[in-house]
């Protein structure tokens, strides 16, 4: 018990240390002070930028800059898509991989280009290490980059900036944070004992009876994973993901892919202090979010440490809930790799969700319903200033003034999209499509778990669709060639893009609106956001606006299979 | 002067009225045609135990919910119209 | 401060509002406000219209969506209170909108009673005059109006002197002189009363467009837009409200997923419990009651907007006459210079003052005339010099051709330089004694010569200084203009506890302070009243014109006072914060009832699912519970209702104390009161 909190309590203390570090440098590369890889990237953007006529200083208006993400990304899908089905005949493809069900490439092709990583399939049987490293892996650089560059031009918006270039920011964020952090990471990772080849899988006999014969599947592993987590992507090299003997051989590489999920996100709030040059209203959003994060830790720990009442009667004594997790990792680091990995919309697993208890399942939902506790790829801190905005509007008025935030006015362009971003998104793109597939549960879910789990399990695929986050409760018959595969891979995608490009959409335009606005100069009787009080009162407008929407679905999926199974089956 | 004035929004408002007038049965058409693909759809997720007539009714029923969200969602856009 | 209140309390508001109709009407009002083309205006409210039809037909035939496991009869009796419940709802919302409208209603038709059509001489061409109906007089033409008479309509004294009885619009009984030419005292008002004399008045008003009609119609609503603050509100409610009608429309699979099925009746009950109708219900009357407040202070907003604009006031520009220091400054001492004896200096200062009919002026002269002072010259045969602000003195040309000058000291300096006088430091040296008193200094000159200086006293109005110290707090910067010297500024400025001041502060100054403050980013706020103050007045953010000022003052302004008392801006900023601060406390108080109102609902409604536990407020039963949100759902709106009318009791406090104090009162409150009221409807209803 005390060496899994110990893990734990060790694990976030080293998260605290890196943000001021990372957050700080990630501030300079936008704000276009010198680095140290300058010397060896600069020529060669400059000869891209050239190559690719991007004129690097002329900056672009909030349309501009939507147009730009909405057309590169639906360029690289276009190309991912048509890279897996002519996987046939690409190189690189030792074990003969044929092209996969159009409907598993689209969607595919959607969920990595939205730094989802939805997997309706298993890497190893379905895509060749050609589809894995080219297309996927290119993919995981450049949706991670893209929202890290959303995040830049955000938070430069709301501190007043020009929103900057999308196609600079989207180069630097690859070349001065992605690259770099991937390339040590990966190194590490293959010291650890991740393999990183281009080998066709290993034909061994097995131990059990040496006549049968068993294929071990391998890859390039390592730099593939470093950047899974690195980038809030999740897609796993394997179909099991980080429980993968080989893509999380250890305590070591677990803890590294914990740090390299949480890194980004938690950094940017702090970066968004020195843009701001507030650093204290950083501290206390970041303070809020942890407080929050730290209780979901707790909530689910607490819930796997008790375990299971049916099982703990049948043992005679209680024991942590294992079911699903690898024993190398033991509660607590599965604990709080599922909470991070919802929460920071990575999406990687190194346990089965499915099988965490209910109330731990309870977290990962309410994880991927907010969004913000540390959430996706620079979208997660976007979305927090976006509450911080709504909260403002909602209690700002309570100071007599019109609301304000960081001295620019809250009005009526400010309240339709921040409400549309952090209100609507969710409840059209999961509800809806989740009743529709509950109204006909046989013919378009496939639940392998009737009952209050199976509510969870379909609620959670389109949750984690919605919010951009890919793992998934599993137990659903989702992929191809299941007979409702093709459903879930349409309408997941369907969640998926309005989950990506609506908010990304809604936060330009936010920022683009934010910057044009005149300044009103801060007085006694200004509403002061970088105050502990407000804080306490955006975690309010938080936990009612972001949370309650949620209520019913949890009640009737988790909370009430916490009490079936508390109340003995 | 003042006469032409009074009379003009006048009859501005017998054309809207009329207008009004005709997109009213439209509306209603329309929304009884897409009852015919809802209502079925309800029959077949809710199963036997619903008479025809209940399938019929609730189908309008969810018809009325989705332009209720639509009329929400005019309202989100344009709040000055009302 | 203490004077300001004492006046307005005494003092009848003299259009009297019948209040004792005023429910009946709101009654009525409020069941004409259920036709749906009225009831789509408020979204919110709009849905739980919708959810009343629905749950009455499921009221007559409650197998009407589905057939319906229970008894029909018990289902119908939970369906038609829930019915009953819902429609009160909408109803409670219609009334208080009824009520807010229903003062200012009350309020035009007190004022509409003054308009009364009244018979006006119309002076023809040929000078012979024609009896015609007020309504048919045009902007132009020129009426006459006797002693005991109505004046028709707006218009411009052309001709005669003789004082009117504003009491109809101002409330305030002292009669006030009109006569042709002087700026203010020069126009008059349709409705008023002639009391002595007559006049010739050139009409500035069509039919219908005249001051009382724009009254009117902005007290009654009928130009009421929405304010953008308002707009905005309207939003977010309108996604919440979106955002639990997808919540509540798509449980039904759900719930029929996990066999706990429910009824309509209750998840129409579900959905109205969880949009925001408190604030939904209460948000037009808050802001209706909000331009009625103003009203209620004798000020006329032209628009919702001016009074949101009130509330964001960075920065007031208060002239220091009549708003900071009481109107009249007298004059408390003469000090003679340059060798000169008091008593000729008393007696040039008379002189000076002869024809100066201003306060100041008659002050001067009885302060001379106590010295022993008298005039040597008859005063019909010289020629008075009137003050301007541009020569800033004023003066007397005498028979014999000599100058007597009186004005600021640099203008009197100026005046005898260009006569080739001079200018000595003996002069320099009692200025600045008079200024270091705060007082004002005014030079008095016979050709080029300085006499000595008169000492002008300025008092400060009682109270005054908390005021700017209650502004400070609440962050709203004060800048005082003044047509004093830099000394005399910084002494009263002190006194006053201004922030900032303007010393010898000319009409083009005041738009200058305005247009810099605005650059920063800054809302300012100002009164005036003189044609010159007209191009400020629109400048400014908030312009409070005075009702005395003059047509064009007023028309530029977007407020006027009717009573003419510049310090009202400083109440006109609270009653604007109030008006936000009350939006704003009942939209928290609505959300954070959100909490206990699915406590109460979602456990009972699926306690076949198992969640029976969740019910922490132990309320009987699923009906009982649904039916205990629901009524406090709906006895919260008329219960805010005094609220929402009389506003959040504005204290001036800085935001972060604001913050702190309302969040506890409406945030926290907002969270718990629901509890213990749904558990105690649940305790009393007998409905197991």
């Amino acid at each position: 018990m005390v060496q899994g909190w110990i893990q734990i309590a060790g694990t976030l203390l080293i998260v605290l240390l890196m943000t001021p570090l990372l957050g700080g440098y990630i501030a300079r590369v936008f704000l276009g002070e010198p680095t140290r890889f300058d010397r060896l990237f600069c020529p060669l953007e400059r000869i891209l930028y050239q190559l690719s006529g991007i004129r690097a200083h002329a900056t672009m208006s909030g349309w501009h800059y939507i147009q730009a993400v909405l057309i590169s990304n639906l360029v690289m899908a276009v190309l991912v898509f048509i890279t897996l089905m002519l996987q046939g005949v690409l190189p690189l493809n030792p074990t003969g991989l044929g092209a996969p069900t159009w409907d598993t490439a689209l969607h595919t092709a959607i969920s990595f280009v939205t730094n989802t990583n939805q997997q309706h399939y298993s890497g190893e049987t379905t895509f060749s290490y050609f589809s894995q490293v080219v297309a996927l892996g290119f993919l995981f650089f450049t949706s991670a980059a893209t929202g890290i560059a959303v995040a830049i031009a955000f938070i430069r918006g709301l501190t007043g900036r020009p929103l900057g270039n999308f196609y600079v920011d989207l180069t630097l964020a690859i070349t001065r944070i992605l690259l770099p952090i991937s390339l040590v990471g990966a190194v590490i990772l293959v010291a650890a004992g991740t393999p990183e080849t281009l080998a066709a899988p290993v034909v061994v006999p097995t131990l059990e009876n040496p006549n049968v014969q068993q294929a071990i599947a391998l890859g390039p592993v390592a730099h593939f994973e470093i950047i899974k987590d690195l980038g809030e992507n999740g897609g796993g090299f394997f179909g099991i993901n980080s429980a993968h003997p080989f893509e999380n051989p250890n305590g070591l590489t677990n803890l590294i892919q914990i740090l390299a999920m949480i890194a980004i996100p938690t950094s940017l709030i702090y970066t968004y202090g020195i843009f701001a040059n507030n650093r204290k209203q950083a501290w206390l959003v970041y303070g809020m979010v942890f407080g929050i994060y730290l209780v979901f830790i707790a909530i689910a720990a607490i819930a796997e440490y008790q375990g299971n009442p049916a099982i703990n009667t049948l043992l005679g004594s209680p024991q942590p809930n294992l079911e699903g997790k690898e024993v190398r990792f033991g509660w607590a680091q599965s604990v709080l790799y599922a909470v991070t990995t919802t929460g920071t919309m990575c999406g990687a697993v190194n346990s089965m969700h499915d099988s965490f208890m209910p109330l731990s399942g309870a977290v990962q939902l309410a994880n991927l319903f907010l969004q913000i506790v540390w959430g996706g790829q620079g979208t997660g801190t976007a979305y927090l200033f976006a509450y911080l905005i709504l909260a403002v509007f909602v209690t700002g008025l309570m100071v007599g003034r019109t609301p304000e935030f960081l001295g620019r006015k809250i009005e009526k362009r400010e309240v339709v999209l921040t409400s549309l971003l952090i209100l609507l998104v969710h409840p059209i793109f999961i509800l809806i499509p989740g009743a529709i597939t509950l109204a006909f549960p046989e013919q378009l879910a496939g639940i392998s778990n009737p009952g209050f789990h199976g509510l969870s399990q379909v609620i959670y695929e389109y949750a984690s669709a919605a919010a951009n986050n890919g793992s998934g409760f599993e137990g659903l018959a989702d992929s191809q060639p299941a007979p409702t595969g093709l459903w879930w891979n349409l309408s997941t995608s369907v969640s998926l893009l309005a989950g990506r490009y609506i908010p990304i959409i809604a936060l330009v335009l936010l920022a683009d609106g934010m910057s044009r606005k005149p300044v009103v100069p801060m007085t006694t009787g200004t509403l002061r956001t970088d105050t502990g009080l407000f804080t306490g009162v955006t975690a309010g407008v938080i936990l009612i606006m972001g949370a309650l929407t949620f209520f019913p679905v949890l009640a009737l999926g988790a909370i009430a299979e916490y009490f079936q199974i508390a109340g003995g089956i | 002067m003042k006469n032409i004035q009074l009379r003009e929004p006048s009859l501005l408002r017998r054309q809207e009225m009329r207008c009004d007038r005709q997109k009213n049965p439209r509306f209603l058409f329309l929304f009884l045609c897409l009852n015919l693909m809802v209502a079925p759809a309800v029959h077949a997720a809710n199963g036997s135990d619903f008479s025809r007539l209940q399938s019929y009714a609730l189908g309008i029923l969810i018809l009325v919910t989705v332009a209720l969200s639509i009329y929400l969602f005019v309202v989100m856009f344009q709040p000055e119209r009302f | 401060m203490n004077i300001q209140t004492k006046r307005r309390s005494d003092r009848k508001h003299t259009p009297k509002v019948q209040m004792a109709g005023l429910y009946t009407r709101a009654v009525r009002d409020a069941f004409s406000k259920l036709d749906p083309r009225i009831a789509v205006r408020n979204p919110v409210m709009f849905l739980v219209w919708v959810g009343t039809v629905v749950t009455a037909l499921v009221t007559l035939d409650p197998n009407l969506f589905g057939p319906v496991n229970e008894q029909p009869n018990q289902q119908r009796l939970l369906n038609g209170l829930i019915t009953v419940i819902l429609f009160f709802t909408v109803w409670f919302a219609n009334f208080a909108e009824a009520v807010a409208e229903g003062r200012g209603k009350a309020q035009a038709d007190s004022l509409r009673a003054t308009r009364s059509d009244t018979m006006a001489r119309k002076v023809l061409p040929d000078g012979s005059t024609q009896s015609v109906p007020s309504t048919a007089l045009r902007r132009g033409e020129q009426v006459q109006v006797r002693v005991g008479e109505i004046i028709p309509a707006d218009g411009e004294v052309v001709s005669g002197i003789a004082s009117v009885d504003e009491s109809a619009i101002t409330g305030e009984s002292a009669p006030v002189l009109k006569q042709p030419g002087t700026d203010i005292a020069s126009s008059v008002t349709g409705g008023t009363r002639v009391i002595s004399d007559e006049l010739l008045i050139r009409i500035t008003a069509d039919p219908g467009q005249g001051f009382i009609d724009r009254m009117i119609a902005l007290v009654e609503g009928a130009e009421r837009r929405k304010t953008p603050n308002e707009i905005a509100l309207t939003v977010l409610l309108t996604v919440l409200t979106q955002v639990f009608l997808i919540v509540v429309a798509t449980l039904p699979p759900l719930s029929q997923y996990v066999n706990s099925p429910t009824t309509i009746a209750i998840l129409i009950s579900l959905l109205v419990a969880l949009i925001p109708t408190t604030i939904g219900g209460l948000l037009s009357a808050i802001g209706i009651a909000g331009m009625d407040r103003v009203a209620q202070f004798n000020v006329i907003a032209t628009s919702g907007r001016a009074v949101e604009a009130c509330g964001d006031v960075n920065t007031l520009v208060l002239d220091k006459t009549g708003t900071i220091t009481l109107g009249n400054r007298l004059a408390d001492e003469l000090l003679p210079v340059h060798g000169h004896s008091l008593d000729d200096l008393a007696t040039v200062a008379l002189a000076s003052s002869i024809f100066d009919e201003t306060p100041e002026g008659r002050s001067i002269a009885q302060l001379a005339e106590k010295l022993g002072a008298k005039i040597d010259f008859d005063p019909d045969t010289a020629e008075g010099i009137e003050f301007s602000a541009r020569t800033r003195m004023s003066g007397i040309n005498l028979p014999d051709g000599i100058e007597i000058r009186k004005g600021a000291v640099e203008a009197i300096k100026g005046f005898v330089r260009s006569r080739g006088g001079i200018a000595t430091p003996e002069l320099d040296a009692a200025y600045e004694r008079v200024s270091k008193l705060g007082g004002t200094p005014l030079a008095v000159c016979q050709g080029n010569e300085v006499f000595g200086v008169i000492y002008l006293k300025d008092i400060v109005k009682p109270g005054i200084k908390e005021r700017f110290d209650q502004l400070r707090r609440m962050g709203v910067h004060t800048i005082m203009l003044t047509g004093d010297n830099r000394i005399t500024a910084s002494v009263i400025a002190q006194e006053a506890g201004v922030d900032d001041f303007i010393a010898e502060a000319t009409p083009e100054d005041k738009i200058d302070v305005i247009r810099q403050e605005q650059a920063q980013g800054k809302l300012v706020a100002m009164t005036g009243d003189g044609t010159n103050d007209a191009p400020a007045l629109a400048q400014a953010n908030v312009g409070l014109a005075m009702n005395s000022g003059t047509q064009a003052a007023k028309e530029a302004a977007n407020m006027v006072d009717l009573d003419s008392d510049p310090t009202k801006l400083i109440d006109l900023v609270t009653i604007g914060k109030q008006l936000l601060i009350t939006r704003g406390a009942l939209t928290t108080f609505s959300l954070a009832n959100d909490i206990a109102k699915y406590f109460a609902i979602i456990p009972t409604i699926f306690s076949a699912a198992g969640i029976g536990s969740l019910n922490i407020m132990g309320l009987k039963s699923p009906q009982s519970a649904i039916l205990s949100a629901l009524i406090y759902n709906a006895l919260i709106i008329p219960a805010l209702i005094p609220l929402a009318l009389q506003g959040v009791a504005f204290r001036p406090l800085t935001a972060d104390q604001l913050l702190r104090r309302n969040i506890l009162i409406y945030g926290l409150g907002g969270v718990i009161a629901p509890f213990l009221a749904i558990k105690l409807i649940d305790l009393i209803i007998p409905f197991a």
